[in-house]
């Protein structure tokens, strides 16, 4: 590990793991917590039209990107808020919508494509140093918006209703920090592409919310545990000479289904 | 006459143009205990969420002190139906109750004199000892006193609560009662239930609803309301004390 960080693209990459990691435990804890995984998934995938209208255009990735998946995350929570019962039909058009938009724009452009594989199962190793300063922003700035707005935010989980009659303003928050989820997935893709986003946002606050006595606390340990599975995934991946993403994501899955495996011999010590 | 607590007047309601409440009208006075009783899906938990201004009403109208509900939500205690909340949320009895706080002095964040009025309302509710435990690991009957103390938190003047004893055994029942009881000396409450015992510890008027309301200002349900409330003749043991629950049958069989 260490004879590794004399690489710089080695370096970058366990920043750029480390900083998936803050973002990933923050935002994936408030989406697990109120069961948005599905909606997660589709605003990862509809982001794929972002990366087919960047190359068609000439613009740069994070714009496109960060433009659809912005708009598909408003749209799909609009929905979500407004007729919660089919909402998951509409996220599921939106995501194949999205992916669709991003391939017929990629067959109208031009040339050889071979850097899209990129986006879809991520390139940490590759990820520049511009973009490693974006994701510490963008960690900073949802750990605050967290921070901030915290008690907020257990009401709105736990009980909406409540919340409603006491003036917390429901809808707002939701779509701020949907919108916060949508810019952090952009910024994950670079790490394990769009489609082993999901995983990273999940696996950990899963893991955590078991053993977690608060939200912060879970947040805290999906941070931790997302790191742990970043670095190992990275350095399996080095020695190896695996992809990097996949093998984070099935650093991830393991620890997941340990995690299954060990519940009933704690939920049996509790009983005892 | 004293002015009413809250006033409904020809209160119309639908979800999707689908009728749910026509024509309500009724008053809630000062210290009054209302049991608000019904069938499932006949519009009881709409009919509060009118009252708390959670819900527009199509046509009529709410006034709560003389002023519309949304604008005098800190005189309202709620207490909703235990299975809205989300299960396996990780959070502990003493971070729900502070949950009650929000917004009580226009800021998202929640100070010192917060944490004391939590403290207060769980020692009211004799769930002090259980501050830290996780709400999760409760039973039934401590989640409720739980979430009855986070609405104690602000002290408010009306205390509603949705279907209280929905996942609390009938031992649990009857204490959950006499609690009630307790806090009535001070504040109005309003009580949906489908559970007819609420009726004869505690109720001093009886509101039966299934689209339209039939309105009883003494803690006994006539047959009249059962039959239209219902639809169809419900059979019912007379436990007589304090409140007969059934008319006197005629004909001494």
């Amino acid at each position: 590990m260490i004879e590794a960080l004399q690489f710089e693209f080695m370096r970058n990459a366990l920043f750029a793991g480390l900083f998936a990691s803050l973002i990933c435990g923050v935002t994936g804890s408030f989406v697990v917590v109120n069961r948005m995984v599905f909606l997660a998934g589709g605003i990862a995938h509809a982001a794929y039209g972002g990366i087919g209208l960047a190359l068609f255009l000439g613009i740069p990735y994070i714009i496109g990107t960060m433009g659809f998946s912005l708009a598909a995350a408003l749209l799909m929570t609009a929905v979500t808020l407004r007729a919660a019962q089919r909402s998951d039909t509409f996220i599921g058009v939106l995501w194949a919508t999205g992916m669709a938009i991003g391939i017929i724009l990629t067959d109208l452009t031009p040339g050889y494509h071979a850097d899209l594989m990129s986006y879809l199962f991520g390139s940490i190793l590759a990820v520049p140093a511009a973009d490693i300063l974006w994701m510490l922003g963008m960690g900073a700035a949802a750990l605050a918006l967290t921070l901030y707005f915290y008690r907020d935010l257990i009401a709105i989980s736990y009980d909406v209703e409540f919340a409603k009659l006491r003036g917390v303003p429901v809808r707002a928050l939701y779509f701020v920090f949907m919108a916060l989820v949508a810019v952090s997935i952009v910024f994950i893709i670079r790490v394990v592409g769009l489609i082993l986003v999901i995983a990273l946002l999940s696996i950990p606050p899963y893991i955590a919310e078991k053993y977690a006595g608060s939200l912060g606390m879970m947040m805290a340990v999906a941070v931790l545990l997302s790191a742990v599975f970043n670095i190992a995934g990275l350095w399996i991946a080095f020695i190896f000479d695996l992809t990097s993403g996949a093998s984070i994501i099935l650093v991830a899955a393991a620890g997941f289904f340990i995690s299954l495996a060990v519940d009933p011999l704690i939920s049996k010590r509790r009983r005892q | 006459m004293d002015e009413p607590v809250i006033s409904v007047k020809n209160l119309y309601f639908s979800y999707n143009s689908v009728p749910v409440l026509e024509n309500v009208t009724f008053d809630v006075a000062d210290r009054e205990f209302l049991a608000i009783i019904g069938p499932n899906g006949g519009g009881k938990s709409t009919l509060i969420k009118l009252m708390l201004g959670l819900l527009k009403p199509d046509a009529g109208q709410v006034r709560v002190f003389n002023k519309p509900p949304a604008k005098v939500s800190y005189c309202f205690g709620y207490v909703p139906q235990d299975v809205l909340v989300n299960k396996g949320f990780p959070i502990s009895v003493f971070e729900v109750v502070l949950m009650g706080r929000l917004r009580h002095h226009r800021r998202a964040r929640i100070g010192g004199s917060d944490r004391e009025a939590a403290a207060r309302a769980l020692e009211i509710m004799g769930m002090r000892k259980y501050e830290n435990h996780k709400i999760d690991d409760l039973s039934g009957g401590q989640r409720e006193r739980v979430f009855i103390a986070r609405a104690l938190t602000i002290d408010p003047d009306i205390l509603v609560l949705d279907e209280p004893t929905a996942s609390v055994d009938t031992g649990g029942r009857a204490e959950l009662y006499n609690l009630l009881k307790d806090l009535n000396r001070t504040r109005t409450i309003v009580v949906v239930s489908h559970d007819l015992m609420v009726m004869y510890s505690n109720a001093t008027a009886v509101a039966c609803v299934n689209r339209q309301l039939y309105y009883h200002d003494k803690g006994e349900i006539t047959q009249d309301m059962l039959d239209l409330g219902y639809q169809c003749p419900v059979e019912l043991i007379a436990h007589g004390q304090p409140h007969r629950v059934l008319k006197v049958h005629e004909d001494g069989s």
